[in-house]
């Protein structure tokens, strides 16, 4: 596999029961970089992702065919250890899900769970997942506060945070800013840029302007197909097809 | 069809672009007009009516600026709005060319009076007239291949340009300009050089036009 591509997709297919949701995607997701899914509602895009750290597993009469490629591996072959995927491949929701408790908590959560006790070491990442994830300086002196009474987009920013704190490769964003108002997303949209240094980041949004801002690459899905895949310049600037010039001009249906 | 009133904002900016063009074209016209005929009373309509072009390159560029602030346009739309507002600038400044042409023949108030022939000149006038024309023509029609004529046909122009200074350079040299002609070949230098950068623009509008149908910014020139 090419060493510029995070995860190559081949020929993915998806059922739930009957309903084919997804139909033969093969997309090469580049490292270090933000992709966008764009299209209408239902096309896809969600489930997609969701195939990439094997939430759909979570879905009954699900049938998936065809290959994710990561770190030379099948993640769809039966001897995936998930809950090591789900570390590396990281999601973070529509609407902010911070747990009930502590903002420090929240953070240390993870690094927890992953049997990380020392106090020194949890201080450490809990204070560089802040910081990488812009909230550090608005939190800084009330770790201890119950994180649910933060603003909506510092929620987001901590659920950022605890997905940092378990050092994954690869962020996916499932309409990250849509609950968000328009400061608070550009504070998400700013963060995304600066995590790309480090970070594989996939976002589905509905917000076009939004993948224009944050992404260098974008694909647009449409009844579960791929249906054009480019650079974001490209794609909202010149697309190919014509399914994707109606859907980014608005003139689609 | 979805977004209805932001398809007709779209529609009406193109067929105003179109409008300021045909106007363009039609100062274009009457200052070559003027030229031929030593007709001052119509050099100063077209300079008067230059006004009008102005008009139009405002009223569209503030059309433009307000698609590209509410409606968000992609893909071709936003190579459609791109590419007018770029072609206004070269509409405006072929107007404004013309009104240089209509001032020289205000100002010189007789027939142009020159040694050599104008048979190279009067090439020059109809080719950059109809170079105008057809370049309305390739954005109203989104014609790329007349656009892709234009770089031969503004080479063309620039020989005609170059083998007219060079006549008129040699009338110097040769002294066969009287004392009072200098004037005129003066005049007449600047609105041949007037013509030719109006062809220049009418190919960055066969360049703009080519970029809004395909989105290649691979300009002729």
């Amino acid at each position: 596999m090419d060493d510029n591509v995070e995860i190559s997709v081949k020929n993915l297919s998806l059922w739930f029961g009957k309903f084919q949701a997804l139909k033969n995607i093969s997309i090469a997701i580049p490292k270090n970089e933000v992709t966008a899914l764009i299209g209408p509602s239902g096309c896809g895009k969600s489930t997609f992702i969701k195939t990439l750290d094997r939430m759909n597993d979570l879905v009954d009469n699900v049938r998936i065919t065809g290959e994710v490629i990561y770190k030379g591996r099948n993640i769809l072959d039966d001897d995936t250890d998930v809950v090591q995927l789900r570390k590396e491949i990281g999601m973070v929701f529509q609407k902010p899900n911070p747990f009930p408790k502590s903002i420090y908590d929240n953070v240390a959560y993870g690094p927890r769970v992953h049997g990380i006790k020392d106090r020194k070491a949890l201080n450490d990442i809990v204070e560089g997942s802040l910081r990488k994830a812009a909230l550090w300086d608005e939190v800084s002196d009330r770790l201890n506060e119950s994180a649910l009474r933060l603003s909506g987009g510092q929620q987001q920013r901590l659920c950022i945070a605890r997905l940092l704190a378990v050092e994954p490769n690869v962020l996916l964003m499932d309409e990250p800013a849509s609950a968000l108002d328009p400061i608070a997303t550009s504070k998400i949209e700013d963060l995304l840029y600066e995590l790309k240094r480090e970070y594989t980041i996939i976002i589905v949004t509905h917000n076009m302007q939004q993948a224009a801002r944050v992404a260098t690459h974008t694909a647009f899905f449409l009844l579960g197909e791929l249906i054009e895949y480019a650079s974001t310049i490209d794609l909202f600037e010149r697309p190919r097809d014509k399914r994707t010039e109606d859907y980014v001009t608005g003139k689609f249906g | 069809m979805a977004r209805v009133r932001y398809v007709r904002k779209l529609k009406e900016l193109r067929q105003n672009v179109i409008k300021m063009g045909n106007a363009t074209l039609k100062s274009v016209e009457e200052g070559l007009e003027a030229l031929e005929a030593s007709d001052a009373a119509l050099a100063e309509r077209v300079i008067k009516n230059d006004d009008v072009i102005d008009k139009c390159d405002r009223k569209i560029e503030s059309q433009c600026m307000m698609l590209l602030a509410l409606e968000q346009p992609m893909a071709k739309d936003l190579r459609v709005i791109a590419t007018s507002l770029k072609m206004i600038t070269d509409l405006e400044r072929i107007g404004d060319f013309t009104v240089d042409i209509a001032e020289e023949i205000v100002s010189m108030g007789k027939p142009i009076r020159t040694p050599v022939p104008l048979s190279k000149f009067n090439e020059l006038v109809s080719e950059v007239k109809s170079m105008v024309a057809d370049s309305i023509e390739t954005y109203a029609q989104g014609n790329i291949e007349m656009a892709r004529t234009f770089e031969s046909r503004d080479d063309k122009i620039d020989s005609l340009y170059k083998e007219i200074v060079s006549d008129m350079v040699g009338t110097f040299v040769e002294g066969q300009c009287s004392t009072e002609s200098v004037a005129d070949i003066a005049s007449f230098l600047y609105i041949t050089r007037y013509l030719e950068r109006i062809a220049d623009h009418a190919v960055n509008i066969g360049n703009r036009v080519c970029y809004m149908e395909e989105g290649e910014r691979n300009y002729l020139k």
